[in-house]
């Protein structure tokens, strides 16, 4: 026994109750904000509320109710093309970024990384007002620059294209590429410095040309780090909520077209004030995120194995 | 713990603190000291919440007048809507106190309707307005945002009556008479000679009236002024009438195709109102608040605007509308005894039905006042130098009397929306297809009207509340003598009312006096469901309502 433990008394080290006492201000928080809101969640989507004060247990019904809810399935729609739009452009193009700035021949490195990674640093608020108004038809910056741009090659762009009516969902993936782009570039960016420069080397002297470098060897070793911004790009396209919500002005824009499953959460719970309903679609929102997150885990536990 | 094993002491801090953790507990205390030195924010008197900036300037100086002689003192605050809004109702739900008064917009309010009857957070004034006649003083359709299941439950601020804004300078100069325009085929035909292609892309330059898809207030408003809408008096739901579709059907023949009038100038945008000063849009839809904001935002057009009634969609039809509104509530929390009851109800009377106020809204808003008697005054009678010298309050006051009533159903946000949804199909199916006979749009409209009405009836199934067949009942009678500030009883998880009549007090009646609320609601309208109204109220239907943002 060291002299430190032959320190402590006897009776304290013994005391039953110690583990729990130093574990408790953890246990206190997590049932308070965690355990009792999840069983209150519960108890929640199966009821109809208005308020914390008038409720009436309907069982399932909201979750039925949810599942021929023609606006919920929307929702999920936009939702997901979002979400694809965000990992299949932003992503790839967040990539195509963090190889530039790693490219040794680049100058004004930091200051580049400086422009690209400063939108993610602008509140959201702010970016949709200000995509607001660059999508406006008309006399919108976006509109007025691609028809001026454009004329002078002849093309003539429609001043009333619109950004905000008819594609709705497109203005809203290229809001959140200009926002996120330069923030999940610095992952890649932090994931290409740690591919190890022997395998590099040694693909150079095997022969292999730069494609064949980058699918062969950058591509497995940033492959952990690709994994994570996936999933955290799934999880934050699929609570998507304040872009379309500041730049419909508190709707969900013409026909719902900007709809998302929190934003519809949202109007259901705080808008309606059917509290119930909206528990519904949270949970509905959960059971998705779990499904994305094992789809992940699976994905890359496979990977691993055949490795 | 042997001596040897104690950390050692870091500089002045003592063995047992480490430097983290005095920061940590510095920050605290001088939070601590902050807070407790900090101002109280606690209110002098009575809290009075306004959401609109330009309602807070107006009131201010009535305020402070009440304040130097009359008790008790009102502290005028403004606050969002939405932030409003959202406090408003944790209140009410919650129980807990608010305002005192507070001042809301109609879209805003309808959400505190949803409930049983007995659990809506102001207090019912329906029988205070009948004693003191103000049922009768104030214009009728003026109450209807406030009126859920036939009891009032605010004090109404405007009328809003509309008018259509157009461009006179050019209309004149193009020798358009606008007093034989009478309906909307009159005004589509001879204000489409307006629309010139001044640089002959092929597309006109200039287009008639300011009217899109996305245009949502002003759809309402004109379902409104044709007579449709999204519920009846019954509170029946007839999102999916002929005269929705007719309204719709009309308006994309106005938006698309060969006969295009309209084109987007959004309102409250610098975007549009650089379109409106420009005269790519000839007229507007002019709600009496418009022409004040129209005024700062777009002083170019001084002296080019004139008003006139909105054209009717049949000759002798409504040449009017509404848009947006506004009331003043008393909070059931804001007042535990009568006397309490009887300082703000004198307060919000003072405020809204004065002689001096009336003034005041009209110079400072350019608004209406919903008391009949102090229409006679002079005051609207005065040029308006921004509308070519008309006398624009004269002209609204006429049209007053006009102004459609509407439902406040905490349903008309989601109905209005679910239209919207429809009209923008509409289209951009018609832009699709190439079709703009206006028998075949009203066709494809009633199509989705059904759908948009089948959503909108499953959601109203879902409130077991306001479906409630006992909803709109009698509130129990409250014993003789004993004032009971409102306490709805809660059984079984479910707000009940209670068997002694506590929560049943009514501002309307004397504190010794029994208030016994009769129900307004018509028996078919309470026992059938949302659905089975909405599928008896196919057909054209007459209720209305409307909304915006004053």
């Amino acid at each position: 026994m060291s002299a430190k433990a032959a320190a402590i008394p006897a009776s304290s080290a013994r005391s039953p109750l110690a583990p729990w006492l130093f574990l408790s201000p953890f246990l206190i928080c997590f049932a308070v904000f965690t355990v009792y809101p999840l069983i209150q969640a519960v108890l929640l989507s199966t009821q109809t509320t208005f308020g914390p004060g008038a409720t009436r247990f309907v069982g399932a019904n909201n979750f039925v109710a949810l599942f021929r809810d023609p606006l919920f399935w929307k929702a999920c729609s936009n939702t997901l093309i979002y979400t694809l739009g965000s990992i299949f452009i932003q992503l790839p193009l967040a990539l195509g970024l963090a190889l530039l700035l790693e490219s040794p021949n680049l100058r004004g490195r930091s200051w580049l990384r400086l422009v690209l990674f400063s939108p993610s640093m602008v509140g959201v608020v702010f970016a949709a007002m200000m995509f607001g108004l660059i999508f406006e038809k008309r006399t919108g910056l976006l509109n007025q620059l691609l028809h001026g741009t454009l004329g002078i090659v002849g093309i003539e762009w429609d001043l009333d294209f619109g950004w905000l009516q008819q594609h709705v969902m497109l203005g809203l993936i290229v809001a959140s590429l200009w926002m996120y782009v330069g923030f999940n570039m610095t992952f890649f960016a932090a994931a290409l410095q740690n591919v190890r420069k022997d395998l590099v080397e040694a693909a150079i002297v095997d022969g292999a040309g730069p494609v064949s470098r980058f699918w062969n060897v950058t591509i497995p070793a940033i492959r952990p780090v690709a994994g994570f911004v996936v999933l955290m790009s799934v999880i934050g396209s699929f609570q998507l909520f304040e872009l379309p919500y500041i730049m419909f002005s508190s709707s969900a824009g013409p026909d719902n077209r900007a709809l998302t499953i929190v934003l519809y959460l949202f109007q259901n719970g705080f808008e309606v004030g059917d509290l119930g309903y909206a528990t519904a679609i949270g949970w509905a929102l959960a059971v998705i995120l779990v499904g994305c997150t094992m789809v992940q885990r699976l994905l890359a536990r496979g990977e691993e194995a055949s490795a | 713990m042997t001596r040897t094993d104690a950390p050692a002491k870091d500089g002045f801090l003592p063995a047992w603190l480490s430097p983290g953790a005095a920061v940590i507990a510095s920050l605290g205390l001088l939070a601590c000291v902050g807070l407790a030195f900090a101002p109280s924010t606690t209110s002098e008197g009575r809290v009075m919440w306004t959401f609109a900036r330009p309602h807070y300037l107006m009131y201010e100086s009535r305020v402070e007048a009440w304040n130097k002689t009359q008790t008790p003192k009102i502290d005028l605050k403004l606050i969002s809507l939405p932030a409003m809004e959202r406090r408003m109702m944790s209140a009410f739900l919650g129980g807990v106190p608010s305002a005192d008064l507070i001042e809301i917009e109609r879209r805003a309010v309808s959400r505190s309707f949803a409930g049983p009857i007995e659990s809506v957070g102001f207090y019912d004034l329906t029988d205070r307005l009948k004693q003191e006649g103000l049922l009768d003083a104030i214009n009728a359709p003026s109450f209807s945002p406030w009126t859920s299941r036939g009891r009032v439950f605010g004090l109404p601020h405007d009328v809003h009556p509309v008018m259509l804004g157009y461009r006179a300078d050019l209309v004149e100069a193009a020798g358009i008479d606008v007093s034989k325009i009478e309906t909307w085929a009159d005004f589509a035909r001879e204000f489409s000679k307006l629309q010139v292609d001044a640089d002959h892309n092929g597309e006109p330059d200039r287009f008639a009236l300011n009217m899109w898809e996305t245009h949502n207030d002003h759809l309402e408003l004109l379902l409104a002024q044709a007579g449709g809408g999204f519920f009846d008096e019954s509170n029946r739901l007839t999102v999916d009438s002929d005269i929705n579709a007719h309204v719709l059907a009309t308006i994309v023949t106005w938006i698309a195709g060969p006969s295009r009038i309209a084109a987007d100038a959004p309102n409250f945008s610098a975007a549009g109102n650089r379109l409106k000063a420009d005269g790519y849009v000839v007229a507007s839809f002019f709600p009496d608040w418009m022409g004040d904001i129209w005024k700062h935002e777009i002083p170019s057009l001084s002296g080019k605007m004139k008003l006139m009634p909105l054209p009717a969609w049949k000759k002798g039809g409504p040449r009017t509308s509404v848009w947006g509104g506004t009331m003043l509530g008393i909070p059931k929390t804001a007042a535990a005894t009568p006397e309490q009851f009887e300082e703000l109800w004198k307060f919000a009377k003072e405020l809204y039905l004065s002689q001096e106020f009336t003034e005041i809204l009209y110079r400072q808003g350019g608004i209406v006042t919903p008391v009949k008697k102090h229409w006679s005054s002079p005051l609207f009678d005065e040029p308006n130098a921004y509308f070519s010298s008309q006398p624009t309050g004269r002209l609204y006051i006429n049209l007053a009397p006009e102004v459609p009533h509407r439902n406040s159903s905490p349903y008309n946000t989601l109905a209005m929306n679910r239209v919207a949804d429809s009209l923008v199909r509409l289209a951009e199916e018609a832009r699709r297809d190439k079709v703009y006979d206006y028998a075949s749009l009203k066709e494809r409209a009633r199509v989705l009207l059904k759908k948009a009405h089948a959503q909108v009836a499953d959601q109203i199934e879902r409130n077991v509340f306001i479906a409630e067949p006992d909803a709109a009942e009698t509130v129990r009678p409250l014993q003789t003598g004993a004032f009971a500030p409102p306490r709805p009883a809660k059984r079984g998880g479910v707000v009940e009312r209670s068997e002694t009549g506590e929560g049943s007090w009514s501002p309307g009646t004397q504190n010794d006096q029994i208030a016994a609320v009769p129900s307004p609601a018509s028996p078919a309208a309470k026992r059938s469901s949302p659905r089975q109204r909405g599928e008896e109220a196919r057909g054209p239907q007459s209720d209305v309502k409307a909304g915006g943002g004053a």
